[in-house]
C-alpha cells in the first residue's frame, strides 16, 4: 500500500514538472508581449523597449523559467505583468465564482447520471431504456457553448426564472442572487458532463449485472434488481470514483468556456482575459495551479479507491 | 479561440433574437423625471477589461474612459465637444509668440487621501511625463523646455510654438499626481477628480465612488461601477436585469429592441473612432498607387454604413469632429469597372491579398470586404488574429498586407507624419507640412496646413478610412447627464444623474 503511495506520488510529482514545462514552452509560442500591449498603439518602440526591460521581459527563457520554479519553492506561484498582483491572491479570488460553480455542475452531474444510468441498464432492450442511451449520447455530443445559449434563450429570455449572465457585484453578501446566478451555468456544464457520466454508469452497471456474484445472488431467489441493488452496485460506485478526476478535469474545461459565455468573474474568465494580455508569468501559474488540483484530485481518488476495493488491496 | 467560438455563438443567438434591424439616427436626450437619487449607483458597461490602472503607461481608451476627468484631472480639460477649458487652473493664458504658457493653480484643492495640491506637485507631475520614456505620451511634452512655479503660477516654456500642447495637456501628458507619492498605480488611485477609486475586481468591474471633499461642484451619483461585458447581447441582457445603467459601444442595429420597453434610450454623438483599413505599401503590389486606389475605389463604403447602422464616409485620416478637417469625397467614390481597369493598367489582375484583422471586430466588415474587392477581381483571404497578435505581427513586425483596426484616439494625425509608424507611409512633404501646422501661432493657419497635409495622405491612397464612428450609447431613461460625443475615448461623468 505504502509503496503504491510512493509510486503514485512519483507520477504526481513528475506530472507536474512536465506540466510546468509544457506550460512555459507553448506560452512563448503565442506571438505577443505584454509589454506591446500594456503600451498600446500610440506608443514609439523606444518607449515599449524600456517597459519590456523595467519588467524584466528581456530576460533570457531559461532564466524566466528558473525565477518561476524557484519562486514556486519558496510558495510564490508568481504575479502578474500587468499589474504586480499575486497569482494565489487571484485565484482566490476568483474561486469564489468557480469552486461553487464546479461543484454545483458535479452535483447536477451525479444526479442526472446515477439514476438514469442505472436504470437505462436495468431497462435494456426496452424502449425507455434505448431512448436514454440514445438520448445521453446525443446530449453528451453537445458543445457546451451551444448548450448554454439555448438554456439562456429558454429560461432566461422566454421565461424570464433565473438572469441570463452576470455574477452580483456584491458577490456571495447576497447568497440568493449569487446563487442564482449560477444555476444557469452549472446545468449548461452538469448536463453535459453527466449525460457523458451516464453513458459510464450505464455500462458500468451492465457489466456488474454480469458479473458472478450478482447472478449466483439471484439464483439464490433475489429478484435481478434487487441483487444488483445489493450485490452490484458497490462495484459500479468504485468504477465512478475512478473516474471522478477526469470528470473534474471536463469540468474545469467546461467553466473556461461557460464562464466566457454568462460573463462569470471566475478563473476560467480570468484565464482567457490574461492570455489575450500577454501575462504569461500570471498564466503560467493559474494553469500550473489548476493541472496541480486536477492532479491532486486524480491522486486522492485514486488512493481512495485503493483502500475502499479489496480486489485492489489484493492484487499486491 | 475559446472567447472567439463563445463570441461567434452569442452573435448567432443575438442576431436569432434580432426580428428587425433597424436603423436610427435620433439622439433624444433622456428626459427624466422624478427627484435626484443622491445615494444612487450607476452601471456602465465597457467592452474591454483594464489590464491595470496605471494611466501613466498603460494604453487603451478605456483608462482615458474610466479615470481622466473623474479620478485624475489636469491643469485643463475638454469637454466632449472637444473646446479647451480651465480644469484645476483656474485661468491659462499664451503669450503671442506661442513659447510661454502659463496657469494660475487653484487653491483649496486636495488628492483623494487628503494631502493637499501644491504647485509642486504641478511641475513634478509634468516634468516625470516628460522625462519617463515608458510613460505615453511622454514625447507630447518633448517641445517643454522648462516648467517652473512662482506662486500658483505654473509656467510652461517652449523652444518653438506647438499648437498641440493645450490639447496635450488635456489628455494623459496633463494629469496631476502628488509628488512622490507612495501609491502603487497599478492598482490602485490618488486624483484630484470628484470620484475616487472604489473597488477594482480585476476583469470583472471598477467601481468609483463620489469624492465628499472635492474642490468643485460634487458628483451627483453616490458611485458608478464600470462592468465588463465584451459580448453586446449579454450587455443588454444585464441592461434589461437593471444591473447596468449606461452601455457604452451600444451595436445600433440593435436601437428598436433597446427602446421598445421604454426604460432605455440610444444616444447617437460624434466619435473620432476611425476604421482604418491600412495598406503596406513595402508588401508587392500595394508599392503601386494605382493598386491602392483600386481597392478603395471596389470599396462600396455606402454599405458599410448601412451594415454597422451608425458612423459616417470618411474618405481622408482627420474625422469631423478633429481640427484640419476637411470633406474628401471628392478624392474616391465607389467604380468597380474603374478598380478593375486601373489593376489592369498595374498589371495586377487576379491579385491575392491577405487581410489581417483582430477577431473582436467580428465578421461583418471583413464579409463586405472580402465580397467587395471579389467584384473587382482581388481575391482576399481574411485572417482573423486576437489583438495580441495583431499588435505584434502587424504593429511592430509591421508584416501584413492589408489590416483592419479601430484607431479611437482623438488628433492622431502624427502617425501619417512619421514613416516608421506601422502604416509605413513616408511622405516629405506631409512630414514638413505637420510639423509646419505644429509651429503655428495661429490655430486657424495651423489647421490650413492639417488639411492640406491630409489632402495628401488621402490622395496618394495611403490607407482607406472604412467609415468613422460615431459614439453610441444605450442610456436608461432615469439617467441624465451622459455626453453624447466622443463617449469612446473620453467619458466625463462630473453632470451624471439618477433618478428615483
Amino acid at each position: 500500500m505504502i509503496k503504491y503511495a510512493l509510486q503514485r506520488l512519483g507520477l504526481l510529482v513528475v506530472g507536474l514538472v512536465v506540466a510546468s514545462v509544457l506550460i512555459f514552452v507553448t506560452l512563448r509560442v503565442l506571438p505577443g508581449d505584454a509589454a506591446q500591449l500594456i503600451a498600446g498603439t500610440k506608443a514609439p518602440p523606444e518607449q515599449v523597449e524600456a517597459l519590456r526591460e523595467s519588467l524584466g521581459l528581456n530576460k533570457p527563457l531559461l532564466s524566466q523559467y528558473a525565477d518561476w520554479i524557484a519562486g514556486i519553492f519558496r510558495g510564490d506561484l508568481g504575479s502578474s505583468v500587468w499589474t504586480g498582483s499575486p497569482v494565489a491572491e487571484q485565484l482566490i479570488e476568483k474561486a469564489e465564482v468557480t469552486v461553487p460553480l464546479a461543484v454545483m455542475s458535479m452535483v447536477i452531474a451525479m444526479a442526472i447520471a446515477l439514476p438514469f444510468g442505472v436504470y437505462s441498464a436495468l431497462r435494456r432492450g426496452r424502449a425507455d431504456g434505448t431512448a436514454l442511451s440514445i438520448g445521453s449520447q446525443v446530449i453528451a455530443a453537445i458543445p457546451v457553448v451551444w448548450a448554454g445559449m439555448m438554456l439562456v434563450v429558454v429560461f432566461a429570455v422566454w421565461l424570464d426564472w433565473l438572469p441570463a449572465q452576470g455574477f452580483p457585484r456584491s458577490g456571495w453578501d447576497d447568497p440568493s442572487r449569487a446563487f442564482l446566478a449560477l444555476v444557469l451555468p452549472a446545468i449548461t456544464i452538469g448536463a453535459v458532463e453527466g449525460a457523458m457520466l451516464l453513458r459510464f454508469v450505464r455500462s458500468a452497471t451492465l457489466s456488474a449485472m454480469g458479473q458472478d456474484y450478482v447472478r449466483t445472488a439471484a439464483a439464490k431467489g433475489l429478484t435481478r434488481r434487487a441483487a444488483l441493488i445489493r450485490h452490484g452496485l458497490p462495484s459500479v460506485g468504485l468504477s465512478i470514483i475512478s473516474i471522478l478526476g477526469l470528470q473534474f478535469a471536463g469540468i474545469v474545461v467546461g467553466a473556461v468556456v461557460i464562464e466566457q459565455l454568462f460573463t462569470l468573474p471566475g478563473i476560467g474568465r480570468m484565464l482567457v482575459t490574461d492570455v489575450a494580455q500577454r501575462d504569461m508569468p500570471k498564466v503560467q501559474g493559474e494553469l500550473l495551479a489548476i493541472t496541480a488540483i486536477v492532479l491532486i484530485i486524480g491522486f486522492v481518488v485514486d488512493m481512495v479507491h485503493r483502500i475502499i476495493d479489496p480486489r485492489q488491496r489484493e492484487a499486491e | 479561440m475559446l472567447r472567439r467560438s463563445a463570441l461567434t455563438v452569442s452573435a448567432i443567438v443575438a442576431g436569432a433574437l434580432v426580428l428587425s434591424a433597424c436603423t436610427s439616427s435620433t439622439s433624444p436626450d433622456p428626459s427624466a423625471s422624478g427627484s435626484v437619487d443622491a445615494d444612487a449607483s450607476v452601471g456602465i458597461r465597457l467592452a474591454l477589461p483594464p489590464g491595470n490602472l496605471d494611466v501613466r503607461q498603460t494604453g487603451g481608451v478605456t483608462l482615458d474612459q474610466i479615470l481622466i476627468d473623474n479620478v485624475y484631472e489636469g491643469l485643463v480639460s475638454r469637454t466632449p465637444e472637444g473646446e479647451i477649458v480651465p480644469n484645476l487652473a483656474t485661468d491659462f493664458e499664451v503669450s503671442a509668440d506661442g513659447l510661454t504658457y502659463t496657469f494660475t493653480l487653484t487653491e483649496g484643492v486636495t488628492f483623494h487621501d487628503g494631502q493637499e495640491l501644491t504647485p509642486a506637485d504641478v511641475v513634478w507631475s509634468l516634468q516625470t511625463r516628460k522625462d519617463t520614456a515608458e510613460f505615453s505620451d511622454s514625447e507630447r511634452l518633448a517641445g517643454v523646455t522648462d516648467i517652473t512655479a512662482e506662486g500658483q503660477v505654473i509656467t510652461l516654456t517652449l523652444g518653438t510654438p506647438d499648437t498641440s500642447l493645450l490639447w496635450n495637456l488635456t489628455g494623459r501628458a496633463g494629469l496631476i499626481f502628488k509628488k512622490d507619492d507612495k501609491v502603487d498605480y497599478k492598482i490602485a488611485a490618488n486624483g484630484t477628480g470628484p470620484f475616487s477609486l472604489g473597488v477594482w475586481k480585476q476583469g470583472d468591474s471598477v467601481t468609483l465612488l463620489r469624492n465628499e471633499d472635492y474642490w468643485g461642484e460634487k458628483a451627483k451619483v453616490a458611485e458608478v461601477a464600470f462592468v465588463i461585458i465584451g459580448d453586446n447581447q449579454a450587455a443588454m441582457n444585464a441592461a434589461a436585469a437593471g444591473e447596468i445603467d449606461i452601455i457604452t459601444g451600444f451595436d445600433a442595429n440593435m436601437t428598436a429592441n433597446i427602446e421598445e420597453s421604454g426604460d432605455f434610450s440610444v444616444q447617437v454623438g460624434s466619435a473620432t473612432d476611425k476604421s482604418v483599413l491600412a495598406m503596406n505599401p513595402t508588401a508587392g503590389k500595394l508599392a503601386d498607387k494605382r493598386v491602392r486606389q483600386a481597392i478603395r475605389m471596389a470599396i462600396d463604403h455606402d454599405s458599410i454604413i448601412a451594415a454597422q447602422a451608425s458612423g459616417q464616409t470618411l474618405f481622408g485620416p482627420i474625422p469631423q469632429p478633429d481640427p484640419g478637417y476637411e470633406d474628401l469625397s471628392s478624392v474616391i467614390s465607389h467604380d468597380v469597372a474603374g478598380a478593375k481597369a486601373l489593376l489592369a493598367e498595374a498589371g495586377a489582375e487576379n491579385l491575392e491579398l491577405t487581410l489581417t484583422i483582430p477577431s473582436e471586430y467580428g465578421t461583418t466588415l471583413p464579409q463586405i470586404l472580402v465580397s467587395d474587392l471579389a467584384e473587382a477581381g482581388i481575391n482576399l483571404t481574411v485572417e482573423p488574429v486576437d489583438f495580441g497578435t495583431w499588435i505584434t505581427d502587424v504593429y511592430s513586425n509591421k508584416d501584413y498586407e492589408l489590416s483592419v483596426v479601430n484607431h479611437a484616439e482623438p488628433r492622431d494625425f502624427e502617425n501619417w507624419a512619421n514613416p516608421e509608424y506601422y502604416f509605413l507611409y513616408d511622405n516629405p512633404e506631409v512630414q514638413r507640412l505637420y510639423a509646419e501646422s505644429l509651429a503655428q501661432t495661429d490655430q486657424a493657419a495651423s489647421d490650413a496646413l492639417l488639411a492640406e497635409a491630409a489632402r495628401l495622405v488621402s490622395e496618394d491612397h495611403a490607407a482607406d478610412w472604412l467609415y468613422n464612428w460615431s459614439s453610441v450609447v444605450a442610456v436608461a431613461t432615469n439617467v441624465t447627464g451622459v455626453p453624447s460625443d466622443n463617449v469612446n475615448s473620453r467619458l466625463d461623468l462630473a453632470e451624471l444623474a439618477k433618478t428615483e
